[in-house]
């Protein structure tokens, strides 16, 4: 290969995953302000098999899917306003990363990794202490709502912000679900953006995952195809919001 | 005015009551928390000896503690305002009594180091409680 074909595959490239993150593999710890790791794309589809599409979300209502791991929850909300862009987030280890912003029409969309960054609090069927405190519901944890809660130890993220810390314990944001909005307007997870806590959540609920997931085997399968998502009432039992 | 002072003394009586059974659950948990100090010591003291019995005997111990915080008796023992938080104090010990069944198991099988890490784990939703509750 010449020199100027190798350029063209050099840019082509480039140009591709620009245009769909989701054909880049592997860490891209980067000093250039990335922070992100893909999946294997995954469509979102509800509890019928049919596609969730972002205009039927309703909206301030929490909605969960596992990704990318059969065992890690996350959270899909349809916010009432549109989110911001391209905010800089710092990992506890100091790495900074951009969170592009939210997706769908108005930009409203948004997922993120439903494990605290503090004590990995996370939904099971049983409970919920992490969840989106809807904007006129009041919460203890921040003196304004239309935010993500942790009710164990009180932290609360700016949903609207790539889920910076704004109170409480945690030091660090939650991990991104980095989403694509396709042209019909399914949803797609393509990615995880952030610093993820998937390995030591894996290693302290073990007894968890072995009584919800069979073993820690099943739990640490990589979701493939799609992901059921459901409203987070309907996955867990009880919801625990102060 | 018989009335008034029936009521005044009714009122009185529960009042003292309230009170009393508020100090029999504190007294309660009080002993609890020390039965539960001394049984994570048992078992740190079994792992570190490699005495899977003296492990064991811990677990037990610790187990019997737990009932107080996974029933509704736990809305009497904790701080005034924290009772509104009893949910987590019962999360906590059904994380309490998950990881020391799980610590039973693994002793069991012999797998220690499965063992000492739930140990790890008890710690932390120990630490995890008294974080929240007594607002460290």
């Amino acid at each position: 290969m010449d020199r100027r074909n190798f350029l063209k595959v050099v840019a082509a490239s480039a140009t591709v995953m620009a245009v769909s993150p989701s054909l880049i593999r592997g860490n891209l710890y980067a000093a250039d302000g990335t922070l992100y790791r893909a999946y294997e794309k995954t469509q979102l589809i509800g509890a019928d098999g049919k596609a969730i599409l972002a205009s039927k979300l309703e909206k301030e209502v929490n909605y969960i899917f596992n990704y990318p791991y059969a065992s890690t929850p996350c959270l899909l909300v349809n916010l009432p306003t549109p989110t911001q862009s391209d905010v800089e987030l710092t990992s506890e280890s100091g790495e900074k990363y951009i969170w592009k912003s939210g997706v769908g029409k108005d930009r409203t969309v948004v997922a993120y990794v439903a494990i605290c960054t503090h004590q990995m609090t996370h939904p099971t069927p049983s409970d919920s202490f992490i969840m989106y405190v809807p904007e006129k519901t009041k919460t203890m944890a921040y003196d304004k709502s239309g935010i993500i809660v942790c009710s164990s130890h009180m932290s609360a993220f700016d949903v609207h912000a790539g889920a910076k810390v704004l109170g409480g314990a945690a030091t660090q944001p939650l991990a991104a679900v980095v989403l694509e909005h396709a042209a019909d307007d399914t949803l797609w997870a393509v990615g995880i953006l952030g610093s993820d806590k998937f390995q030591d959540y894996f290693k302290s609920f073990k007894p968890e995952l072995k009584q919800f997931y069979t073993g820690p085997a099943e739990a640490k399968k990589l979701v493939s195809i799609s992901a059921k998502t459901v409203k987070l009432t309907e996955f867990s039992k009880e919801l625990i919001q102060y | 005015m018989k009335k008034s002072l029936i009521t005044f003394l009714l009122t009185g009586l529960l009042a003292t009551s309230i009170n009393a059974a508020e100090k029999d659950h504190r007294s309660m948990l009080m002993k609890d928390m020390r039965t539960m100090l001394d049984s994570m010591e048992q078992i740190q003291r079994g792992g570190l000896y490699s005495s899977p019995d003296d492990m064991k005997a811990g677990i037990k111990k610790l187990q019997g503690t737990l009932t107080s915080l996974e029933g509704d008796d736990v809305k009497w023992i904790l701080p005034k305002d924290q009772k509104y938080a009893y949910q987590f104090a019962q999360k906590t010990a059904s994380m309490l009594r998950l990881y020391s069944n799980d610590m039973i198991a693994s002793i069991d099988a012999g797998r220690m180091d499965d063992a000492l890490e739930d140990y790890n784990q008890l710690l932390k939703q120990c630490t995890s409680c008294h974080i929240r509750i007594r607002n460290w």
